[in-house]
């Protein structure tokens, strides 16, 4: 029956770009949560049966791809190149794999915690709801259980109590969790990515109190940046940039008035690759890349298009009160290897 | 017109070729899925009835207490049975490898957060206001004997868990998720604290229907959206914190990739801005998209959010904790058809079930079973003891082996002296269970012992009884028992005898 949809979006894109003819291909790709509501958009849609493409999608957390059987599948999209290059291993996906776009992880809270963040020395605020957050008094603060409570302002507030920890996914199944531990573990071994066991096992002390603080995780990062919509949930959740723009470019940002995008000071990219399991696949991912109207239905969902960051400037004009278009002040740290950032988060989770 | 538009598709597919109409891409697919969910969502009927008419997928929903649900599949008693999982909360379920490996998407769709119900009177009398009310201010009123209230069973219930949760979180006064210690540390206030509990129940609908009833409770424990559903309660979301649960529609590995493309609709479907706005004004949740307001009533004021426990030890321990040692104890009486025509395969099913129901009693807990047939032929109570659990449990055991089936069915004879042995409830959840196969042929008449139940006083009238329907038992017989004595009545007919007096374990 899921023909049915291919079918009619083929007739109705046909109709529309007067490319008649054109038979669409059926593509079944398994994605990443953060990018199921682009795919699901229908210019999107419309966009890719222009090009004679149906895309059937599945969101999996990243690292949980590798649990599933891919058979059937023409491509895998998780949100970063560790989880993918462990894929293309497996699935003998021919390198380089196609990076069609990138988002820097931030972290959201709402304007009253951030003050206290930064009246506390581990924020600075550059307006009303963006910031910058100094990840190395941030991690100061974690490796010594300092509460809400300790913090001058966070009284007014009830819901501030507590220890004080950024809420992240599951490091063990989801790839902002991992790309939280790489970021964190770069600035606790002094700006050096770790490489080796020895360098795990330096930073695991603190990995892990960043995790077991939290008790359950979430197991995507569309559920945690949904709960924190929700008015659910902690004072500050680590979601991608790309989920703050798009809810932002859509103009549904009425229910958190207050919301601040703090940007880590040293952060990580998450750099959504494709892994093609069949030609098919590899084409669409090229076409993600290449395609200008594709590129620009990335943007209007917050991500980033690799290459040229114009059309992103240009699209977020009107929310530079909330993202840090150019970046500036924040460093990109560099993800370890997949099987040391594996590594890294299951001890973390231990 | 939805129905129209349904059609209208399939017209389509005929002649998908050449078809010129201006269908919108969105075009429904027929399919039904068969969702393994939480019962608190049986009140989402209205909408799903939407989003089948939107989409053309059909939910069939079975509904399950969360840590059951979790259970059947982390062993793969959902494989091939269930399409998908739809639970209040998926926080136990990431506490199994065994169950997380079974899903592949979890899709939150809205959300609602432990609350605390009141009487207008009792916020009143305890002088809180509602949008700055404590745990520990709740445990206050509990310990000063101002406040009694109602709460789901915890192995039960999603609601009853999350709440559970809540209270142990707040009260340990645990600055991140709960330990092992943090439990034990709490362990004295708690048990104090749930002194305060004066209702259990394995569904949030009977707990609403018996605090009704019951008129004497002051509050109810639950998800937010149970609450608000009740007319007359001050909702209150405790100012230093809540466990909330997000609902996530989860799509599973057993699945094939077209019925997890319609979970995959389905979920989308209900976060479309209209569902979202039915769903909060229906139901009372709050919505998962920033556009839609939160319905009328639903205070959006920021609260905690407590961590929910990261390992399995923690969570079972203080489940475990509850059940054997923080909640009151229960006292039932088990009034057992042993007549002559229980004879043979009946009695045999009742022994089993019976049988398998020692493994599932709490320490503290007083069992008496009082087999019958013309009259009660014996009455044999049993202690599970702390210290030694086996001995009590064993004495049970034997003496259902020792059954036997003869005489006639004295049903209202048998009940009156249930509740003539139970007396007054002693600090206790106080019940008797009714297993009957047949209609009553000897001693009272259901007359005679409504006028018996209408002389007991207050206090002994709050026992309930809980009849199973079985064999050629008479259900309105039966029907009219539970709701003289505000108990449920449950199916052994259609569904099995062991299941039955597993279910009622929950309002016990």
């Amino acid at each position: 029956m899921l023909l049915i949809g291919g079918v009619v979006a083929a007739v109705v894109a046909g109709r529309e770009s007067g490319d008649k003819g054109t038979a669409t291909k059926t593509v079944r790709a398994v994605i990443g949560s953060e990018k199921a509501e682009f795919f699901a958009d229908p210019d999107v849609v419309k966009a890719l049966a222009a090009k004679g493409y149906t895309v059937r999608t599945e969101t999996s957390g990243s690292w949980a791809m590798e649990e599933l059987d891919l058979k059937g599948y023409d491509f895998a999209f998780p949100s970063s190149k560790a989880p993918a290059d462990e894929l293309a291993a497996t699935y003998e996906a021919r390198q380089p794999l196609p990076r069609p776009f990138y988002s820097p992880l931030v972290v959201v809270a709402h304007r009253r915690s951030a003050e206290v963040l930064a009246a506390g020395g581990m924020a600075t605020l550059d307006g009303e709801h963006r910031g910058t957050l100094k990840m190395a008094a941030y991690l100061d603060a974690a490796r010594a259980d300092k509460t809400w409570q300790q913090l001058k302002g966070a009284e007014k507030y009830g819901e501030l109590t507590g220890t004080l920890y950024i809420a992240s996914t599951d490091p063990e199944t989801s790839n902002s969790g991992a790309l939280y531990l790489a970021a964190a573990s770069y600035v606790e071994g002094g700006g050096r990515v770790a490489a080796s066991d020895k360098d795990v096992e330096a930073t695991a002390p603190l990995m892990r109190k960043l995790v077991s603080v939290q008790g359950a995780q979430q197991s995507s990062t569309d559920a945690a940046f949904r709960d924190f919509v929700s008015g659910a949930g902690n004072p500050l959740v680590l979601v991608y940039e790309s989920q703050v723009a798009a809810m932002l470019g859509q103009g549904t940002g009425a229910g958190v008035d207050d919301l601040t995008v703090l940007y880590p000071d040293t952060t990580t990219n998450s750099d959504h690759t494709v892994v093609p399991l069949t030609e098919d696949g590899r084409a669409l991912g090229e076409l993600l890349s290449s395609d200008p109207e594709l590129r620009q239905l990335a943007v209007r969902h917050g991500f980033r298009p690799q290459g040229a960051t114009a059309e992103f400037t240009s699209a977020t004009a009107a929310h530079t009160a909330y993202l840090n278009q150019k970046l500036t002040g924040v460093r990109q740290a560099p993800v370890p290897t997949s099987a040391v950032l594996h590594d890294m988060a299951r001890r973390a989770g231990s | 017109m939805r129905r129209f538009t349904a059609l209208l598709t399939v017209a389509l597919l005929a002649t998908a070729c050449t078809a010129q109409d201006d269908k919108d891409p969105d075009s429904p697919e027929p399919g039904t899925l068969r969702v393994l969910a939480s019962s608190e969502l049986a009140d989402m009927t209205p909408v799903l009835d939407r989003v089948e008419q939107d989409t053309g997928i059909k939910v069939e929903a079975g509904y399950m207490g969360a840590l059951d649900a979790v259970d059947l599949l982390a062993k793969g008693g959902t494989d091939g049975k269930y399409d998908a999982l739809w639970l209040s909360s998926n926080d136990y379920l990431r506490l199994r490898p065994e169950a997380t490996k079974k899903i592949v998407s979890e899709t939150p769709v809205m959300s609602s957060p432990v609350a605390i119900g009141v009487k207008p009177d009792t916020v009143r009398k305890l002088g809180w206001k509602p949008s700055d009310v404590t745990w520990s201010q709740v445990e206050q009123a509990v310990r000063d004997g101002e406040l009694t209230y109602g709460m789901t069973d915890p192995a039960r219930s999603n609601s009853g868990f999350a709440t559970l949760v809540s209270v142990a979180s707040a009260l340990s006064g645990a600055q991140s998720a709960l330990t092992d210690a943090d439990v034990d540390e709490a362990t004295p206030r708690l048990k104090e604290f749930f002194q305060g509990q004066r209702l259990t129940s394995g569904s949030s609908g009977w707990l609403a229907a018996a605090y009704e009833r019951r008129g004497d409770v002051d509050a109810m424990l639950n998800y937010e959206s149970v609450l608000k559903g009740i007319p007359g309660l001050t909702v209150i979301r405790p100012s230093d914190g809540v466990v909330t649960a997000d609902y996530p529609v989860s799509s599973l590995a057993s699945t094939d990739a077209d019925t997890r493309e319609n979970v995959r609709r389905l979920a989308e479907a209900l976060r479309g801005p209209d569902m979202q706005k039915e769903i909060t004004d229906l139901t009372h949740r709050r919505p998962v998209v920033a556009s839609v307001t939160p319905g009328a009533g639903l205070d959006t004021g920021r609260r905690r959010e407590l961590p929910f426990p990261g390992s399995r030890s923690v969570a079972d321990g203080l489940l475990d904790a509850y059940e054997n040692e923080l909640r009151r104890p229960s006292r039932t009486v088990y009034v057992l058809d042993t007549s002559g025509s229980m004879e043979g395969e009946r009695l045999a099913r009742l022994k089993t079930a019976l049988t398998g129901l020692t493994g599932d009693f709490r320490e503290r807990e007083e069992v008496t079973l009082m087999p019958f047939g013309s009259d009660v032929k014996s009455v044999r109570t049993h202690v599970v003891d702390p210290a030694n659990p086996r001995s009590g449990l064993d004495a049970i055991r034997k003496d259902t082996a020792a059954l036997t089936a003869e005489g006639d069915t004295a049903i209202f004879t048998s009940l009156e002296k249930a509740y003539d042995h139970l007396g007054a409830g002693q600090d206790t959840f106080t019940s008797i269970v009714l297993m009957t196969d047949g209609e009553n042929t000897a001693g009272a008449e259901a007359d005679e012992f409504d006028a018996f139940y209408a002389g007991l006083d207050r206090d002994r009238r709050e026992t309930p009884v809980f009849p199973i329907l079985f064999g050629d038992s008479d259900r309105s017989e039966l029907e009219h028992i539970a709701d003289l004595t505000g108990g449920r009545l449950f199916d052994a007919q259609k569904g099995s005898l062991d299941g039955a007096f597993e279910e009622i374990r929950g309002y016990q």
